[in-house]
């Protein structure tokens, strides 16, 4: 029994090392690109939701999203809120934010978006969008008349939104900002591209401007976004937030995310339904790819049961070829994947309205993606040949 | 050679090809005996049968009526995986167009049916040994490809004789030969059959290779004339 045993491991050995090297080349790579394809899917989907949920935290609610107590439209005293927030272990900044419902003019063209007045330096410890200024600069705390613009109210740019924007206005031009029955001008002072389509639809002003407008407002906040030191963390926060006499409802930011969290959603379910499709994609092209192989071996597999190997040999024999064609086909596509598609995306990620994706894998789903191109090749491998070997010896020699 | 033992029986064997619409009777009541130490032709015509009753005592294919007998067990009706073995160790087959394994070298394709029972420390010799005897001893690591049909059918030779068969059959081994490879590979056959005492059971339309026999069968339309 044991001598039989080595024999499948003979002959692949030989097969291999003296068989058509331009087929095995070619069975090699076809394997690859089936398993390229199988994880590259799956790899563009996770990077669009993980940019898609970096952005979201990065540029729009942060890690946790402070709402006014229920009743209320506003959270109160958040001088001294932010102080308590920011006394929280896990807790690594916070910024308050007073929605303005506000209307923005230049020239004719006159559209209503989110107006939002911070305190710049708070806001800059939070997000990230101080970073994102294309033209201009960014707010300082003594900023009276000044606003800053998300790119898709700017406009000018043949971008998203265009045609809903205030139509190319510039860094220094001056808008009018209608509130409360009250106009003001502003100077715009910076515009910045976030590349995520919430935040780019947003404005910034100081919270001493809003005090100009509206002073009643002062110590108002209509949100509070808290930074915590690591996603992942934010209901552990969220727990401590609500030991304290704070009043008011926190949120997750997946749980605010929204639009985000449902394209999110959306994009998972595309990836399981693209992904099944992958999988039959390569299932089917390596059953053929083998089965091909194995059918053109039909002579030698009748020659081999005629001078009496014993038919769970020659299985044996091509399950395991099957088996190293679909190991070095997985060897070689994680090279191309890693050793060039992910550095290519990383240099030239895909720029969606959501954000910049890359490809990100996951371990767990790449290695479960591994091992269904190995059992598909194994049983692509066992179904001809054992076609084959119940055959007729004579018509399995005549290649019939 | 009444003296002779029965190694091969052959009682009413028939076989029919089912064509579809037409059924081809290959074989009609063939009944015969292969005695130990036989070298028996089968001539006739091109689709008198001789094939096709080959096949049927090299049990790679089963007849549709009758009986044979190996060493006086019946092997029709045996399943598939007795059927192997014995092939593997009591018959040798040797396939007019030679049928070597062709990544394997003449020396792995000679011990690959050895390798079923033993280690390639028993069977390595043994192989070595088998082509130096059929003259291919210079060239034991070439691969089919590299040898010329004559040395292609000493290896199959070779090959059919690594575990010691109780018969070798050969379809028609000479048919792709020129004549020099030929007369050596029928000279191979008379020396194992003479000096070793191998039973041959050997297939040709060649009037002049039938002196080689010390019996001779002639199949016309599936019967023995």
């Amino acid at each position: 029994m044991k001598h039989q045993l080595a024999i499948p491991f003979f002959l692949v050995s030989r097969w291999i090392k003296r068989g058509n090297k331009w087929t095995l080349s070619l069975i090699i790579f076809l394997m690859s690109i089936a398993f390229v394809n199988l994880v590259f899917v799956a790899a563009l989907f996770n990077g669009i939701i993980e940019s898609s949920n970096n952005q979201t935290i990065n540029t729009y609610t942060s890690n946790i999203f402070m709402a006014p107590p229920d009743g209320d439209d506003a959270i109160k005293n958040t001088t001294e809120v932010l102080a308590t927030i920011r006394t929280i272990p896990g807790v690594v900044a916070a910024s308050a934010q007073m929605l303005v419902p506000a209307s923005l003019k230049y020239q004719n063209k006159k559209g209503s978006w989110e107006v939002l007045a911070i305190n710049p330096e708070d806001e800059a410890s939070v997000t990230i969008v101080n970073t994102k200024m294309t033209s201009g600069s960014y707010l300082d705390e003594n900023d009276d008349d000044q606003i800053i613009l998300g790119r898709d109210i700017a406009g000018g740019h043949n971008g998203n939104s265009t045609s809903l924007s205030l139509d190319g206005v510039k860094v220094g031009d001056k808008i009018t900002l209608t509130f409360d029955s009250q106009t003001k001008d502003f100077t715009v002072k910076g515009i910045f591209y976030a590349k995520f389509i919430n935040t780019d639809q947003r404005a910034f002003i100081t919270q001493k401007a809003l005090h100009e407008l509206n002073p009643s407002l002062d110590n108002l906040a209509t949100s509070i976004i808290i930074k915590t030191t690591k996603k992942g963390n934010e209901p552990e926060v969220i727990n401590q937030l609500k030991k304290t006499t704070l009043q008011g409802n926190f949120y997750t930011w997946e749980e605010v995310a929204g639009l985000m969290s449902s394209i999110a959603d959306s994009f998972i379910s595309i990836n399981v339904i693209l992904s099944t499709v992958a999988v039959l994609i390569a299932a089917v092209t390596i059953f053929i790819v083998i089965y091909i192989d194995l059918i053109n071996k039909r002579q030698q597999i009748g020659i081999l049961r005629a001078i009496g190997i014993r038919p769970y040999v020659i299985q044996t024999a091509y399950v395991l070829q099957s088996a190293i064609y679909s190991v070095s086909g997985v060897i070689l596509g994680t090279g191309i994947f890693y050793g060039l598609l992910v550095p290519y995306f990383k240099a030239h990620p895909f720029s969606l309205p959501i954000g910049d994706a890359s490809l990100i894998v996951n371990p767990a789903d790449f290695t479960i993606r591994a091992e269904v191109i190995m059992w598909v090749a194994v049983v692509a491998g066992l179904i001809p040949a054992f076609l084959i070997t119940r055959s007729k010896i004579l018509e399995a020699i005549r290649g019939k | 050679m009444s003296s002779k033992s029965a190694l091969i029986t052959v009682k009413n064997i028939s076989k029919i090809y089912d064509l579809g619409e037409i059924k081809v009777r290959a074989l009609q009541d063939i009944s015969l005996t292969i005695n130990e130490g036989d070298f028996l032709i089968i001539t006739g015509r091109n689709g008198s049968g001789k094939s096709t009753l080959l096949h049927q005592l090299g049990l790679l294919d089963r007849p549709n009526q009758g009986e044979i007998f190996l060493n006086n067990e019946e092997v029709t009706s045996m399943p598939e995986k007795s059927r192997a073995n014995l092939r593997l160790c009591h018959l040798g087959y040797i396939f007019q167009e030679y049928a070597l394994i062709a990544e394997l070298t003449a020396l792995e394709n000679v011990m690959l049916p050895a390798r079923m029972i033993t280690s390639p420390k028993i069977s390595r010799p043994r192989a070595l040994e088998l082509l130096r005897k059929v003259g291919l001893d210079k060239k034991t690591n070439n691969l089919p490809r590299q040898l010329s049909g004559g040395e292609q059918q000493k290896v199959a030779i070779a090959r059919a004789l690594i575990n010691d068969p109780s018969v070798i059959f050969a379809d028609e081994p000479t048919a792709n030969l020129d004549t020099k490879a030929a007369k050596d590979v029928l000279e191979i056959f008379k020396q194992l059959n003479e000096q070793e005492r191998h039973t041959i059971v050997m297939i040709t339309h060649e009037e002049e290779e039938t002196k080689y026999a010390n019996r001779l069968i002639t199949l016309s339309d599936g019967k023995i004339v």
